[in-house]
Parts: C-alpha cells; sequence; structure tokens
C-alpha cells in the first residue's frame, strides 16, 4: 500500500517569485496579441497628395506595372462643367467637338458628354487612363483644379519602395492608412 | 609555412592608394551613369508659344509698382475722387495713387470687393453678405446675405442704386441704397433673350459705364455683356481663343475696367494679361502681357487658378492700376507716348 507523501509546502518567496514570471508572460502575450492584431486592421498604402502633385508626368513611365496604378479622378463638384475644358481639349482645338485632333488626352480616356446648354460633364474611363496627368495640369492651370491624380488601389500592388515616389519632384507620395485610402479634392479651400 | 611581415615601400603605398582611388572612381562614375535623369516630359500640357506677347502690341509701360497694404490681396476699387480702395487680409485700405496709404477698414472676414459712391459711403462686400461703412469708416450697415450659396465678388454703385455680382448664385443683384433688393438680373430667360451667366469659378465682375448700361463679364462664355439696370440683354462682345485677341481658358475675362473714353480693360487668368478693347469690343492693343506676371502664371500652374488671377481699375487720367493677388504688388500702367 502506497500512502501518500504530502507535497512540500510553497514558500513565500517562491510563490512571489512564480506570480511575478506567470504575469509578465501574460502581459508579454497580451501585447503581442494587441500588436499583430493592429497592424492586421491598420495597413499603410501608399497615396499622392494632389496638393504637391506637379504634373510631372513621371506617374505614367515609373510604376512598375506595366500601365500605371495612378490615374486621373474627378472631383464633380469642383468642375465648372465648361464647354471649353482646358482638361479635355487641346490649347488651340480647331473645334470644341470629340474628334480627336482636338482632345489633349494621348489615351483618349476622358468622355465628354451633354448636360444642357452650354454644360458637359466629363468623366474618366480607367481603363485607358495612363495616369499622365496632362489633363491635370490644363484644368488646373486655366480652371478649377476638378482633375486629379490618385493612386488607385484596386490596381496599385504597394511595393515597400514605390517607384514613383522616388522620382516624385514635387514629394507627393506618402504612406495612408488603409482604412483611409484616398486623398480627395472636395473644395476650392484644398 | 609562416609568411614574413615586411612593411609596403613608399612606391608601393603610393602605386596601391592609386589602385585604389582609381577603382572608387570607376565605381563612383558608373553609379552616377546609372542614376535616374529627369527626362523630358513626354506629356508635357505646352503653351509656351502663348506666353510671349508680340511687343507691337504693347501699348502701356509700367510707372510705378507698390505692395499692397494687407495680404493676400484681392480687389481694387475705385473712388471718385480718385482713391484706390485695396481688398487685403481682413482689411479694406484707402491707398493714393502713388501708394500712400490713408483709411482702414478692420472687417470680420476677408472682403471680395468694395465700390465707393460718389458721397463717399464705402460698400465693401464680403463672401456672403454687404457692409456699408461712411466716408470716415464708421460702419452703417450690413445687409442679409442674399442667398445661401453667395458668394459676392463685384459691387457697382450707381446714383441710387448697388450692383451686386453673386458668382454663388450667378446672378446680379440689384439694391438700392438702403439694402433692399430691387431685382435679380441676368437668370437664363429664354423668353426675354438672356442667355444666362456662366461662372465656374468665384470671378464675375459688373461696372457701370458712362452710357448708362451695365458691363457685366459671362467668363464661362468668354465675353462681356451689356444690360439696362432692368435687367434687359442688350448685347454682348468677346470670343474664346488662346490668342491674344480672345479670352483664354475655360472662363475669361475674370475683371473688366472702363477708361474715361469708354474702353475697356480686362484682365484674364491662367495666362495672366491685361489688354484694352475698343468700346464696341474689338480688340486694340496690351496693356501687360503673361511675361509681366510670372509667378501669377506658376500660381495656376501648380493649383487650381481660383487663387491667382488679376483686377483692375482705371482712373479719369487714363491710368491702368492692375493688382497680382498672388505677389500682391499694385502696378501703374500708363499709355507710352
Amino acid at each position: 500500500m502506497n500512502a501518500s507523501t504530502p507535497s512540500e509546502p510553497t514558500s513565500r518567496r517562491a510563490f512571489l517569485r512564480h506570480g511575478a514570471r506567470l504575469l509578465g508572460m501574460t502581459a508579454l502575450g497580451a501585447l503581442g496579441g494587441a500588436l499583430a492584431g493592429r497592424s492586421r486592421s491598420e495597413g499603410w498604402v501608399w497615396q499622392i497628395d494632389p496638393a504637391k502633385c506637379l504634373h510631372c508626368g513621371n506617374c505614367a513611365t515609373e510604376c512598375v506595372l506595366e500601365q500605371s496604378a495612378v490615374k486621373c479622378v474627378h472631383a464633380f463638384a469642383l468642375c465648372g462643367y465648361c464647354n471649353l475644358c482646358t482638361g479635355y481639349f487641346e490649347p488651340e482645338p480647331n473645334a470644341l467637338t470629340t474628334a480627336a485632333e482636338n482632345q489633349l488626352c494621348p489615351t483618349g480616356a476622358i468622355q465628354r458628354t451633354f448636360i444642357e446648354d452650354p454644360y458637359y460633364e466629363y468623366t474618366i474611363d480607367e481603363e485607358l487612363c495612363i495616369g499622365c496627368a496632362k489633363c491635370v495640369e490644363g484644368c488646373s492651370r486655366f480652371g478649377n483644379g476638378s482633375l486629379f491624380l490618385q493612386i488607385r488601389h484596386d490596381r496599385c500592388v504597394n511595393c515597400n519602395e514605390c517607384a514613383i515616389a522616388r522620382t516624385c519632384p514635387g514629394d507627393a507620395f506618402r504612406r495612408v492608412p488603409a482604412s483611409r485610402p484616398y486623398l480627395l479634392k472636395t473644395s476650392h479651400a484644398q | 609555412m609562416k609568411r614574413e611581415f615586411r612593411l609596403s615601400t613608399r612606391r608601393e603605398f603610393l602605386g596601391q592608394s592609386a589602385g585604389a582611388l582609381a577603382l572608387l572612381s570607376a565605381i563612383a562614375a558608373q553609379r552616377a551613369s546609372a542614376a535616374p535623369t529627369r527626362a523630358r516630359n513626354p506629356f508635357a500640357y505646352d503653351v509656351s508659344r502663348l506666353e510671349k506677347t508680340d511687343p507691337r502690341l504693347v501699348t502701356h509701360h509700367e510707372v510705378a509698382r507698390w505692395p499692397a497694404p494687407q495680404s493676400p490681396a484681392r480687389r481694387l476699387g475705385l473712388a471718385p475722387d480718385g482713391t484706390l480702395f485695396v481688398c487685403g487680409g481682413h482689411y479694406v485700405t484707402a491707398v493714393s495713387p502713388a501708394g500712400e496709404r490713408g483709411l482702414e477698414i478692420a472687417l470680420s472676414a476677408p472682403p471680395e470687393c468694395v465700390a465707393v459712391a460718389e458721397d463717399g459711403a464705402i460698400f465693401v462686400g464680403l463672401r456672403d453678405h454687404i457692409e456699408v461703412f461712411d466716408a470716415n469708416g464708421r460702419r452703417r450697415a450690413s445687409w442679409d446675405a442674399p442667398g445661401r450659396k453667395s458668394w459676392l465678388t463685384a459691387l457697382a454703385v450707381r446714383a441710387d442704386d448697388v450692383f451686386v455680382a453673386d458668382a454663388g448664385q450667378r446672378v446680379l443683384l440689384r439694391y438700392d441704397r438702403s439694402g433692399k433688393l430691387l431685382a435679380r438680373l441676368g437668370e437664363k430667360n429664354r423668353e426675354r433673350g438672356i442667355p444666362g451667366f456662366i461662372v465656374p469659378s468665384p470671378f464675375f465682375d459688373v461696372k457701370v459705364a458712362p452710357d448708362g448700361l451695365l458691363r457685366v463679364t459671362n467668363p464661362g462664355r468668354h465675353r462681356v455683356e451689356l444690360y439696362t439696370p432692368e435687367g434687359d440683354f442688350e448685347g454682348a462682345w468677346g470670343r474664346a481663343s488662346m490668342d491674344i485677341t480672345g479670352f483664354s481658358g475655360c472662363c475669361n475675362p475674370i475683371s473688366l475696367a472702363l477708361l474715361p473714353d469708354g474702353r475697356h480693360v480686362t484682365c484674364e487668368k491662367g495666362l495672366p494679361r491685361v489688354k484694352v478693347y475698343s468700346a464696341t469690343g474689338e480688340f486694340e492693343s496690351v496693356v501687360a502681357g503673361v511675361e509681366s506676371f510670372a509667378a501669377n502664371a506658376k500660381a495656376c500652374g501648380a493649383s487650381d487658378c481660383s487663387r491667382g488671377g488679376l483686377d483692375a481699375v482705371a482712373d479719369a487720367q487714363g491710368r491702368i492700376f492692375i493688382l497680382d493677388r498672388v505677389t500682391a504688388e499694385v502696378r501703374v500702367m500708363q499709355r507710352r507716348a
């Protein structure tokens, strides 16, 4: 018959030592978990600050993708819906028509739609847009600046070191939280 | 086998150093050639040809230049006695034609426009309402905002009437001197043959001409329109064109001044230039071309053009005062002899 031997009573010092170790490990685990969770939910992506963009043309040529992830976007709230849109027409067009020779965009990516006399709406065909910023320059130079460039995140591969950012002369590229991935123009104040 | 250590001779040391230096130079040169060079933009928006003015067309020269009293400077006004009023910062400041500062009126918001009546009453347009001051700068009245979307950009006074250009509502408002709204002029009306104002950006000007008709800019249609004080459309002149005889860009002219003989002075943005047109609207000459406003032209390049722009007034001697909103300077231009 085996007689159970009573376990050795834990000393106060040993109890405190074990307790402190347990507490430390729990805190470390909690911190690691919190950091891992945060990095998953708060990723960072590249974006162009429209206030700094110089419309230099690099976005069309420097992106690692075959067709740049940078596209022109249109802030309709700022647009004047002009008949003579300087983002759409060559500086000296033959006529204000949609004929190719009158269009500024090298790929014909801007659609011009009649609304009512004398207003026209301009929309960007992103499949055709190469992000060259020619229309952005025309619109900013003579108009309200309602056309501007943004990185589209359905295309961007989010390189660790963005190839366009490296050559951007206006230092307009910056990291933004993935939860708020666009820097949009919404008013004349911006 | 143990190698014997030996000190380098001076000749060997110099030879090895030269070799290392040559190697480093070669690496540096290779890196430099591999570094990205800024190529010419194949998509450049090129209007450089339009930025040069034919000197034969320029009829005025600058006789003085002085800084606007407050910055950012927005608009000019001219009192019947020839005193200039400059809107800038939160102030309207009276300035002599030589640039000496006088009365200064502090405001709660940036002034957008100013006009002075024969009796010295000063009408100041803030973005959404008008404030009235006496000749000593004491506030006499504040009129109600004409509309929720109002953006007042110009004022003109005639005897008992005050005309207000509201770019936000795209309408010309006629008030009496007490601030009672008498009429809304220039709204699109097919039956009366009124085309309506197209004002894509906050630049919309009105002047009362000596012939009693109003001269109103319609920048979206690239022309100046004539209206009676009752709002009947009397005609228009001007055309869209980048060349010097027309109005460039999406929306010009942005402001207007009248010479004593009834001719017009127009200001444009984008390609900042000031020109003279006859009383019936034929292009005559250039007061100052794009070359005169380099900073102003650049302001419109990098950002939207609502921050740039020029304004002008013409006094009884035919001198033209041009306010450059970007450099906050006033230039005094006189016709060449």
